[in-house]
């Protein structure tokens, strides 16, 4: 594991807002970090960043414990995000890159690079306050990444972004993950849970509920249903009897049909967010 | 370390860089500069010329003489702005009033009904009042005619009158051991100056570091920020940044100012004399032969220069570094603390409330200062000048006067100890608030639901 929380609790005041949190990250994966709201995400990456500490349990990275020098290994790109109002936008974004340890000729070097491929290089002496909301989160993804991190963290990406540019970003993301970075996301966009996370960790009141890969959680969560395609153009439902496997709902099916195409119906992400998070409720 | 450079570095750049901060460092030296060339400006400058009609039904100030060659001692004399016409009646005066735009006023005094002297008179006017300089004028003619009048009834010589009101005795405070005087004036004055000045920059650029952590966490750059440096870092690198900029500031307002007086003195070096020596001529012109006021302004020449002598008996050697241990501890004393109330608030209307307690041990300072000045070593002096918050006002209100060396050491480490422990107290509430929302109006909820 690269990341790994073990047995983390953090308390405000009576009350609790982590109890018992263990999650794995793998080098290389995308990891989704899910809950609703309040469950206590941002706490968690909060005490992942150091930014506050925990009351009990460890957090790993690359098999040792944390420490303060670990920080410049992680890009966090936090939900509640701001810039300088009046400050221009390329001093800014060198400014940020040098708190990350980059020396000023690199941070330059790096961010003309990123503002070009961005197609923003005409931003760079133009103050924050005259960019949209969109323009600016572009600025703020460029200034999580530009020191190279290992880890990156990205709670709520996509907020403020069109779709052109939201698929700008999740092409981003991909391209980091090959290269090598692992990612922790932290979204209630399901739809891109499922396009992006190799596993996921679904967070509710101050508890994991559930976690593991993306693929054997959807299965897991499958209620034995199936679509077939037929050849008079037909899309057919069909659902697993008591004790029957797909084979043979597959078989009985070929005796009536010429059969196109034959697929597991899974739940979407956003089902079993539901599902679990309702679950979670009547316990 | 390093980082906490950056963000000193941020933190005076884009302060320095503001045309506000240009504004004010220009704005203030062009105010001392104004404050000592207008005065120039006003005496060089041609006074308007006006002139009064005098309507003089009692014939003391020589309304009733036909005879222009009497002496000047019982007329109204005309300067060179001013005009004095006798008039027979006051309609002729009303008329001329109406019709001269020169007239700017009449003198009017009454028929005598016995022979006591009169006490009243007055000054008419049309529709503007008459300059400040007419009634001025008219006030001391009318005075120095009935003191001729009275001087010569009683035959009382020019000579002898003047060595009768001479009596005129230097009063000075000297310390019995020393010899040396006490000069409490010119003491009072520089001490006022000095606080209030020490008061006015911790309040500015404490107020600066509010303002900054405040806008800070409305942005919500914070969180950013928070996960590169540490919030201990990020808070003494904006203090330390403000006193750099709070230091440039002052070291140009003191720099621009010396320059813009040297510049005036250097453009208008004949005027200066040009100045004097009109100022004289007039006196001359007007008075004639009246010795007692020409005496009244030699008395008040004579305290001009021991205001000059109890200047140069201020220890300024010992009075400027101690402003400037004041003026530093005691900014980072409040600073700290100032930044925690930014942290605790979420906008500008929260950060009037969460800063109260600390303007009221400095409001409080200045509210003391009469008290003190009255009694500079008193209990009150030395309580205000010794606990940390109220110190660098108080002590520096008291310092001209002179404060035993204990005192003032104490003061200094009583100081110097306390920046330690409000920059830790500070730094916790900081970092406990700078990433929470909502503070005070979650604590102003539950104050109301408790108090109903």
């Amino acid at each position: 594991m690269f990341l790994e929380t073990q047995h983390i609790e953090k308390s405000f005041g009576t009350y609790r807002a982590l109890d018992d949190i263990n999650i794995g990250v793998r080098e290389g994966t995308v990891f989704g970090l899910l809950g609703p709201n309040g469950a206590g995400k941002t706490t968690l990456i909060r005490l992942i960043n150091r930014i506050a500490r925990p009351d009990g349990g460890r957090i790993l990275l690359g098999g040792h414990e944390m420490t303060d020098d670990d920080v410049r290994q992680i890009g966090y790109l936090p939900e509640e995000r701001g810039l300088y109002k009046k400050m221009r936008v390329g001093e800014q974004a060198v400014y940020l890159a040098r708190l990350k340890g980059l020396s000023r000729a690199e941070a330059e070097r790096r961010l003309i690079r990123w503002f070009e491929r961005f197609g923003i290089e005409s931003w760079w002496k133009r103050p924050v306050e005259e960019l949209s909301k969109g323009m600016q989160q572009k600025v703020q993804f460029i200034v999580t990444v530009v020191h190279e991190p290992r880890l990156l963290i990205f709670d709520e990406p996509f907020s403020g972004f069109d779709p052109v540019n939201a698929t700008l970003l999740r092409d981003e993301i991909l391209r980091l993950k090959t290269g090598g970075a692992t990612v922790i996301l932290s979204t209630h966009n399901m739809a891109s849970v499922e396009e992006l996370c190799d596993d996921i960790a679904l967070i509710d009141k101050s508890h994991v509920v559930l976690s593991g890969g993306v693929g054997e959680i959807r299965r897991s969560f499958g209620k034995g249903e199936y679509e077939a395609v037929v050849d008079d153009g037909q899309t057919l439902r069909l659902a697993l009897q008591e004790g029957q496997n797909a084979n043979e709902l597959l078989r009985q099916l070929m005796t009536s049909h010429i059969i196109c195409s034959f697929r597991e119906l899974l739940p979407s992400m956003n089902d079993i967010f539901v599902e679990a998070v309702e679950k979670g409720g009547q316990r | 370390m390093n980082k906490t450079l950056l963000v000193i570095g941020r933190e005076y750049l884009t302060r320095v860089r503001k045309p506000s901060f240009w504004l004010l460092t220009l704005l203030v030296p062009i105010l001392f500069a104004a404050l000592y060339a207008i005065p120039i400006y006003l005496a060089l400058k041609p006074a308007e010329r006006s002139a009064v009609l005098v309507v003089d039904e009692s014939g003391l100030f020589g309304g009733l003489d036909r005879d222009d060659t009497l002496r000047a001692d019982s007329r109204f004399v005309s300067t060179d702005n001013i005009e004095y016409r006798y008039a027979a009646t006051m309609d002729y005066a009303r008329r001329q009033l109406d019709s001269d735009a020169d007239a700017t006023a009449i003198v009017y005094v009454r028929r005598r009904a016995s022979e006591a002297i009169p006490t009243d008179a007055c000054l008419y006017y049309k529709s503007d009042l008459p300059p400040q300089q007419v009634r001025y004028d008219v006030d001391r003619q009318l005075q120095r005619i009935l003191r001729n009048r009275l001087l010569q009834a009683h035959g009382i010589s020019d000579d002898e009158y003047a060595l009768i009101t001479n009596t005129r005795v230097n009063l000075r405070t000297e310390d019995l051991t020393t010899g040396r005087e006490a000069f409490l004036e010119v003491k009072s004055g520089l001490g006022l100056v000095l606080s209030i000045l020490i008061y006015f920059v911790i309040f500015m650029f404490g107020a600066q570091v509010m303002r900054g952590v405040v806008e800070e966490k409305s942005n919500r750059v914070v969180e950013v920020i928070v996960c590169s440096v540490r919030p201990f870092q990020l808070m003494m690198g904006k203090v330390v940044g403000i006193a750099l900029v709070g230091l440039t500031q002052f070291l140009l307002w003191v720099a621009l100012t010396g320059v813009a007086l040297v510049g005036i003195q250097a453009a208008n070096g004949d005027l200066f004399s040009a100045a004097a020596q009109k100022h004289d001529l007039t006196e001359l012109a007007t008075k004639g032969s009246d010795a007692t006021l020409q005496m009244q302004q030699a008395d008040q020449m004579a305290d001009l220069p021991s205001i000059v002598e109890g200047i140069a008996s201020i220890d300024f050697g010992l009075i400027v570094p101690l402003f400037l241990f004041f003026f530093i501890f005691g900014y980072l004393l409040y600073a700290t603390l100032f930044a925690a109330a930014g942290a605790m608030s979420d906008n500008d209307t929260d950060t009037q409330i969460v800063s109260l307690p600390l303007t009221i041990p400095l409001l409080a300072t200045l509210l003391c200062m009469p008290a003190m000045i009255d009694a500079p070593s008193g209990v009150l002096s030395q309580v205000l000048s010794l606990v940390p918050f109220t110190s660098p006002v108080a002590m520096m209100l008291r310092i001209p006067f002179g404060v035993p060396t204990v005192e003032v050491v104490v003061s200094m480490l009583l100081l110097l100890v306390s920046i330690p422990l409000c920059t830790w107290l500070s730094a916790r509430i900081y970092r406990g608030s700078i990433l929470r929302y909502g503070l005070l109006a979650n604590w102003r909820k539950k104050k109301g639901v408790k108090g109903s």
